[in-house]
């Protein structure tokens, strides 16, 4: 249309009036006749008319057609202009409406990186229908590209790089990195757990292989186990190598808790070897156990069958020795204090 | 009663065929000094017909020892020196052509003999440890088509170098297996190595004499099967093999990652062999816990297999099988 103008203006100089009078209305009437005949619309519009150097704007074509025509888009590739650059190219987007018509749009990101006032000259798109050609454009645009630094004077001498612009701080920044890190963080602190949890499962589990200690002194265990044999009058009831094993246990167990040594776990030669070494107990006592284990050895291993005299010797070597190394504990007065009084109120 | 009365009679029995014992013993150590748990494995091994691997490094009497048991007991001896191109037929024999004869005749190998020295057999390759291995079990010998039973007693005692790897062909687990015992000899105390200079320097060596014939192994060993174990016995000895195949049954737990594979039925029986064997060297007619314990490291140790995490906890066979007799209740 400027251009029009700019025609008609020169014109104006050669032609008198009546002349431009009737040279305009000639074409006026012709371009509406011709944009009329094919009823096509078309506009181009710009998001925003002015950008600082290097930003961004939309750039938006659009056509409205009847649907049976043909229009081919004006073919711009890398430029729009000669200053103005297209970042992002849209697909043709089409949109059919009511009255047969068709609304086609496209869209172009567009970039300038010169300052000033740029414009767009009317974009020209090809109108095909049947066999006849004609051309529609578009209206003129225009775009001011800012330019937000300050002019650098070469004139001024050298200057000193400016230093980095400074910003509020704000949490949005890092919260990403307090995510990640704090996520490590957390994942580190699970498998510390996890690694101490299993270490104390497995140090329990290890612990309770121990044998429980007793909470009677083993010499009462022991006299009472030895009670419970001699009630039962096994070797009388033909059972004399249960009789021997019982006893042998009973001793071998008490040695357990009264000298704390493994001797269930030891042969008859390694528990006398291992309580010589200890020169805690007297040498009688020493003999009677002999007798207990070697005698029990016998019969347990050796289908040995002592004799009834040997069976009532083994139990009461089995008693002097428990009596004669049990662990006296000397009770304090307090203790024995209680001790008569809960006798008495027993009474 | 009357059992009592057997197990008198089997005692007295014992007392008086294992009377050998004693003689062979002093035999032995007129020639050998210390290394007592060598002549005492020899001894267990003889008896209970089984064959020994023996782990030490040289020149702590291992030949000596096995020439001297084959002096005592009058028995042949050979030592065949494992190599790399040693060839089963080195070891067994083979068919030769005679031109003589114009036939083909068997030239016996060194392995018919009563007492065999195998001399660093990880040093042969497989099919070689296989022929000696398969003759050990079979204790006959296959040479063409026909078949030769060696003779009776019949012990190998074969030698492993700890030290070198490169260039041998260690034993495989299975073919271990077959080994009765395997003893681990370390070097003499210092009065013993004295002796052992004053032995050598003197004018003549000490020689053994000969004071038994084969057969009177053979039924040396027949008797040894009558020791008398007892079913306590038997659990106690399946207690220990049951305890490296399942180690958290017997609260031993931190074994359970550390042991890859357990001992075989045939440790089973080859513990309880050693086990009566023991109990006639020590002159007694059944067997006690002591027995079980004394050859248990020797029987066991060879028929474990120990994991990388136990190598990395530089755990050993040793200790395994300590830490098993420290656990499982002795009857």
């Amino acid at each position: 249309m400027n251009k029009v103008v700019i025609d008609l203006f020169n014109m104006t100089k050669r032609f008198n009036i009546k002349t431009i009078f009737a040279v305009i209305l000639v074409a006026v009437l012709g371009m509406a006749t011709s944009v009329s005949a094919q009823n096509v619309n078309v506009t181009a519009t710009l998001d925003s008319t002015m950008i600082f150097i290097g930003g961004q704007v939309d750039l938006k074509l659009e056509i409205s057609q009847p649907n049976n025509v043909t229009i081919n888009f004006p073919l711009l590739n890398d430029t729009v202009t000669k200053n103005i650059e297209i970042v992002e190219k849209g697909g043709i987007d089409s949109l059919n409406i009511d009255n047969k018509r068709l609304i086609l749009t496209q869209l172009f990101r567009v970039t300038s990186f010169d300052s000033g006032l740029h414009y767009i000259s009317p974009l020209e798109f090809e109108i095909i229908d049947g066999e006849s050609r004609s051309i529609a454009s578009s209206n003129a645009l225009s775009l001011m590209v800012v330019n937000p630094f300050k002019e650098v004077d070469p004139e001024k001498g050298m200057t000193d790089i400016k230093g980095p612009i400074d910003t509020p701080f704000k949490i949005v920044e890092i919260i990403n990195y307090i995510y990640l890190y704090g996520g490590i963080l957390l994942a580190l602190a699970l498998l510390i757990w996890l690694y101490l949890y299993y270490r104390k499962n497995k140090i329990d589990k290890d612990t309770s292989f121990k044998k429980p200690k007793p909470t009677e002194p083993a010499h009462i265990i022991a006299l009472r186990e030895l009670d419970k044999i001699k009630e039962s009058k096994l070797w009388e009831h033909n059972k004399v190598k249960q009789f021997y094993t019982e006893v042998s246990n009973t001793i071998r167990n008490y040695i357990e808790h009264r000298y704390e040594q493994p001797a269930l776990e030891q042969t008859s030669v390694e528990i006398l070897a291992s309580l010589k070494s200890n020169n805690e107990i007297d040498k009688k006592s020493m003999e009677q156990l002999q007798q207990v284990l070697e005698l029990s050895d016998l019969v347990k291993f050796a289908k040995f069958t002592p004799l009834a005299d040997e069976n009532g010797l083994t139990l009461m070597n089995s008693y002097f020795f428990v009596n004669q190394t049990k662990l006296e504990v000397i009770k304090s007065l307090e203790e024995e204090k209680q001790i008569m009084i809960n006798n008495e109120s027993k009474e | 009663m009357e059992q009592s009365v057997d197990i008198r009679e089997l005692n007295e029995r014992i007392k008086n065929e294992s009377s050998f014992v004693d003689l062979l013993t002093i035999e032995m150590n007129k020639v050998i000094v210390g290394q007592k748990h060598l002549v005492e494995g020899l001894l267990v091994g003889l008896l209970s017909d089984g064959h020994i691997l023996l782990e030490g490094l040289p020149g702590l009497a291992k030949t000596l020892a096995i020439n001297t048991l084959a002096t005592i007991v009058d028995a042949d001896f050979s030592r065949i020196q494992f190599t790399p191109d040693l060839l089963p037929a080195d070891l067994i024999g083979t068919m030769i052509y005679s031109q003589k004869k114009e036939e083909f005749i068997m030239k016996k190998g060194p392995i018919f003999t009563n007492f065999v020295l195998a001399d660093e057999i990880n040093r042969a390759p497989a099919k070689v440890q296989s022929a000696l291995l398969e003759a050990m079990q079979e204790r006959q010998v296959t040479i063409g088509e026909t078949t030769h039973v060696l003779d009776k007693p019949f012990l190998v005692m074969a030698t492993q170098n700890p030290i070198e790897q490169e260039g041998t062909y260690p034993l495989p687990e299975a073919q271990v297996d077959r080994f009765m015992l395997k003893l681990v000899i370390d070097y003499p105390q210092k009065e013993e190595e004295q002796m052992i200079i004053r032995h050598n320097l003197a004018q003549s060596f000490p020689k053994a004499s000969t004071i038994l014939k084969p057969d009177d192994i053979i039924r040396a060993r027949k008797v040894v099967k009558d020791v008398y174990m007892d079913e306590k016995i038997e659990k106690y000895i399946i207690d220990i093999v049951f305890s490296t195949r399942y180690p958290a049954q017997y609260n031993l737990e931190k074994y359970e990652e550390m042991i890859s594979f357990g001992c075989s039925p045939r440790a089973s029986i080859n513990l309880s062999l050693a086990a009566k064997a023991y109990a006639f060297i020590k002159r007694r007619g059944y067997v006690i816990p002591e027995d079980v314990r004394a050859v248990c490291h020797d029987v066991l140790r060879h028929r474990i297999g120990l994991s990388y995490e136990a190598d990395a906890n530089n755990i050993t066979t040793v200790e395994v099988i300590n830490d098993i007799l420290n656990t499982v209740e002795v009857p």
